[in-house]
């Protein structure tokens, strides 16, 4: 059907002119896909033009045209051409409307998305074509603040709106909330109509207050209040159900994808405005309506180490708000118990006494484990860390090994460290070392008795740098270096000191030698003993002199007497005692015949002394060797007893014990594989005295620091109440150890008594300058 | 190079002109728009504009054929306000006062905004410093007002006069 377009008409005459432009817009509406001619296109803007600018309109009320014929100075006519324009609107709108009712579900969409195509294509044009109104007349009307007027393409919106849209939303609505549903379902569904129905719903969203502007209050009530509210139900029904008939992890996947899905949805076909309110109530249903059973899950995957389950876990809970808080705790309960009870594991496995590396590794486990958990699965979130932290510091310092105090973590972090460092048979690798020593500063850090473990570091450290025998030089600084970056300058000043030592004693041996080449012929100098002196600072070393006398032979007697002169001569006033338990020698055992290269023989000055006697005498009765070197029984015995057992010696009678009457001789027939032998060899009841004495020293070393650091606080302070001085001593000893309150108490009591405090008015302490 | 189209004068003159020359009036380019380019073999019917005005109206599109398109705030403040009219355009609207009319006329249906300003800057121009008397002899208007009726106003203007 195509309308010819009649003959332009008179452009005074209103009543012409609305029925030539009706045909116009109505050809527009209804067959704008035949396409419109620029005769028509032209006729009709001229007709809207002429009749603006006509002197003045005949005044028509007849024949359902609206006519005006009220006339002011400067009027501008277009008044009645808007009004008939809105009339027509109005008609055509509720003929639609009518036919909508025929129309159901995905037919009405159809529909609908059909005629808002038509309608708002033939509004851009006929919004074009009367544009020499909007320009004119309705801009006159808008600039003076009339309400309801609009530009000609707004109109066709506004009537849409409150003709069609009004009526008609809800039941397309309804189809829409039909269709997605059954997208939920799994069935394919024409997502672009729904698109469609979105970009319409936003689009009649104007603004009132001012019509060049949108705003989403239309879409926003009529389209997404009634999709999250079938959103909700939809998945509060689905979820219920679904944990009802399967597992927790199930759900946690299921809910995983429908949250994936309801994201993606939005990209699809949704508009962008529905993303945070959509997420928000589709976590409320799907996250914090189940979060208790989620919660009440963690544990069972803890248990059984399920890493993905835990991470699905972990981003579910933690999009919802304190989602995770629960956890955290349930978490550090859980590192704790397992540490606990891998220590206990070790502990019960362990022959005697637990091997230092043993423990460590056990307290090691754990952690890498969580920690991987950590990382992996939780993120490696800063509050997750926190809690692994406080677990495992917890079980570092307080189970089953430490059962009598958190000290002996510490000690056995020392000794294993003193395993690696030293030098031992199976070389350890440059890499795994510095990997091995990594993972002691982690049990480190979790360590509370610090100043434990630097004293039995100092101790071990001491003895391998006095025996030289460190497994590497680089490995020994760089564990001092992590030692100070953790806990400062002051912890490792006396062990860097004790590398000084080291080192100057080199330069001073090298001194000595060349003062000693120039003071000794050559043939003395064969006949001397060729000696090493280490000169260790008292205040620096962890080291004290042997509590037993001691003879030391003749040939080093003379040897360090010597020396003394040389160093008396350059450092006046100084004092050397020698710790001769800590000295060794290599004796060449010519007496033996049966082998062509003599044997030399490794052993410690307590040995030497015993054995050099045998230079003078075949046989020697126990009492004289006793007598001779001056030694305690005691210190004696062991090592008289390793010459004994190694053959070196041989008891007369055989098998007698180490006592007066029984004699010893010297073993011309010894044979060893090697030519060296070690004979100096460590004595058990020995490292356990150390070990009491350290830990002796410990208590007397903490006393110290608490008052020097009472002291220290009161100095600055001046006045005290007793209360906080106690807290501030705490919170100054800390990083050391953890001091209880009774000692600091005690302590401060012992202050007073030295008087360098007082005691105020009203629980105040004073400092007595 | 731009494509041609061709207009159609009411007198049924065809003047062929480039379409971005064409599309300086915003009915056309509107037009252009809505049609589809399929039309544009047929000459555009122009039925409220003679030849000489429309080529006049030509005259001036193809000058500022790439004018920048004029912004929202300038069309309310500094071009309303000021009457200045660039040289190539004062020449341009040396005209006959029928011809003037007729351009205004034209600019005003064919939509061309910055060509209406023009010409009733022209206009303006021609009414400032003049009396009322002298502006009635220069666009031959009859004075209808009596002589109550003029006074009445004078004294209602009176804190406008120039003095």
């Amino acid at each position: 059907m195509t309308i010819t377009m009649p003959p332009p008409p008179n452009k005074d005459d209103l009543v012409a002119t609305w029925s030539f432009l009706e045909i116009g817009v109505e050809r527009i509406m209804r067959n704008l896909r035949e396409g419109v001619d620029m005769g028509t296109y032209m006729g009709i803007y001229t007709a809207v033009h002429n009749f603006c600018t006509s002197q003045k309109a005949v005044g028509a009320s007849h024949g359902g045209i609206i006519g005006t014929s009220s006339h002011r100075g400067a009027h501008l006519l277009g008044e009645d051409l808007y009004k008939n324009l809105k009339l027509y609107l109005f008609k055509h709108l509720s003929a639609i409307l009518e036919q909508s009712k025929t129309h159901e579900d995905e037919a009405l969409l159809s529909f609908y998305i059909r005629e808002w195509n038509r309608y708002t294509t033939a509004a851009k044009y006929t919004n074009h074509l009367f544009r020499y109104l909007n320009r004119h007349w309705v801009k006159r009307e808008i600039d003076e603040g009339k309400k309801d007027i609009y530009d000609v393409y707004t109109l066709h919106l506004v009537q849409w709106r409150e003709v069609l849209f009004k009526d008609i939303t809800e039941k397309v609505m309804a189809a829409v909330l039909k269709m997605v549903e059954k997208q939920r379902n799994g069935e394919t569904i024409e997502q672009a109509q729904i698109k469609s129905i979105v970009d319409s719903f936003v689009s009649l969203g104007l603004d009132e207050t001012d019509s060049t502007k949108s705003t989403l209050d239309v879409y926003r009530f009529h389209f997404e209040k009634p999709f999250l509210t079938a959103t909700r139900t939809y998945y509060e029904n689905e979820s219920s159900q679904f944990v009802a008939e399967n597992s927790v992890v199930e759900y946690m996947k299921k809910a995983e994808t429908r949250l994936e899905e309801e994201k993606d949805r939005v990209g699809l076909y949704l508009h962008p405005d529905i993303m945070s309110p959509l997420m928000k109530n589709c976590l409320e249903v799907l996250v914090t309506g189940h979060s208790p059973l989620l919660r009440d899950e963690f544990q069972v995957l803890l248990d059984n180490d399920r890493q993905e389950d835990l991470a699905r876990m972990y981003r579910l809970l933690n999009r919802i708000v304190d989602g995770l808080d629960p956890l955290r705790s349930r978490f550090e309960h859980h590192v704790r118990k397992c540490g606990l009870a891998n220590v206990e594991k070790v502990a019960a496995g362990a022959e005697k006494e637990l091997e230092p590396k043993t423990y460590v590794d056990a307290l090691l486990e754990v952690h890498t484990q969580y920690q991987k958990l950590v990382d992996d699965a939780f993120n490696g979130e800063s509050e997750f860390v926190r809690s692994l932290d406080n677990a495992c510091k917890e079980f570092v310092n307080r189970n089953k090994v430490c059962k009598t105090g958190s000290t002996h973590s510490p000690e056995l972090l020392a000794k294993y460290t003193d395993s690696l460092l030293k030098k031992s048979a199976k070389s350890v690798e440059e890499a795994d070392l510095e990997a091995s020593l990594g993972q002691i500063m982690t049990v480190f850090k979790y360590i509370e008795d610090k100043d434990v473990f630097q004293k039995f570091y100092s101790r071990t450290l001491a003895k391998r740098l006095v025996h030289a025998n460190s497994a590497s030089e680089d490995a020994e600084t760089n564990m001092i270096s992590k030692l100070k970056e953790a806990c400062g300058y002051e912890y490792t000043n006396k062990l860097q000191r004790m590398f000084q030592d080291i080192q100057i004693s080199k330069d001073l041996n090298s001194n000595y030698k060349d003062w000693q080449s120039k003071l000794l012929d050559d043939e003395d100098l064969k006949k001397a003993v060729d000696p090493h002196y280490q000169i260790l600072g008292t205040g620096f070393w962890p080291l004290q002199p042997a509590n037993t006398n001691f003879a030391a032979p003749a040939e080093i007697v003379k040897t360090y007497k010597r020396f003394e002169s040389f160093y008396f001569d350059k450092h006046s006033g100084r004092k050397l005692t020698w710790l001769w338990q800590l000295c060794k020698g290599e004796l060449k055992a010519n007496y033996i015949k049966n082998t062509k290269i003599p044997y030399t023989l490794m052993v410690s000055t307590y040995q030497m002394a015993i054995l050099l006697l045998f230079n003078d005498q075949e046989e020697i009765p126990y009492e004289e060797l006793l007598a001779a070197t001056m030694l305690n029984a005691e210190v004696f015995d062991p090592y008289l007893g390793v010459l004994v057992k190694y053959k070196v010696l041989n008891a007369i009678p055989e098998d007698a014990k180490a006592e007066p009457g029984t004699r010893y001789a010297l073993n011309y027939n010894f044979k060893s594989k090697k030519v060296k032998v070690n004979l100096n060899i460590a004595i058990k009841s020995e490292s356990k005295q150390e070990v009491e004495d350290t830990h002796k020293t410990i208590e007397e070393d903490r006393k110290l620091l608490m008052q020097s650091a009472i002291v220290r606080i009161m100095k600055s302070r001046k006045k005290m109440k007793h209360v906080q001085l106690v807290q501030e001593t705490i919170s100054q000893i800390k990083s050391r150890f953890t001091p209880k309150i009774p000692d600091i108490k005690k302590s401060i009591d012992q202050l007073i008594e030295k008087e360098y405090l007082e005691r105020l008015e009203g629980e105040e302490l004073g400092y007595v300058a | 190079m731009s494509t041609q189209i061709k207009l159609q004068s009411s007198d049924n003159v065809e003047i062929a002109v480039d379409r971005d020359v064409a599309e300086r009036s915003i009915l056309i380019k509107n037009m252009m728009e809505d049609l589809g380019d399929g039309i544009m073999a047929e000459a555009i019917p122009i039925p409220n504009v003679n030849e000489p005005v429309l080529r006049k109206v030509i005259e001036w599109c193809v000058q500022h054929r790439s004018d920048p398109p004029s912004s929202a705030d300038e069309d309310t403040d500094s071009r309303k306000k000021t009457t200045d009219i660039d040289e190539w355009d004062q020449k341009f609207m040396q005209v006959d006062q029928e011809m003037l009319f007729e351009i205004i006329l034209a600019a005003n249906y064919l939509d061309i905004k910055p060509l209406l300003d023009v010409g009733c800057k022209t206009v303006a121009n021609m009414i400032k410093g003049k009396s009322p008397e002298e502006i009635r002899k220069t666009f031959n208007i009859q004075n209808d007002f009596t002589p109550e009726e003029e006074d009445q106003i004078r004294r209602e203007n009176e804190w406008a006069e120039d003095r």
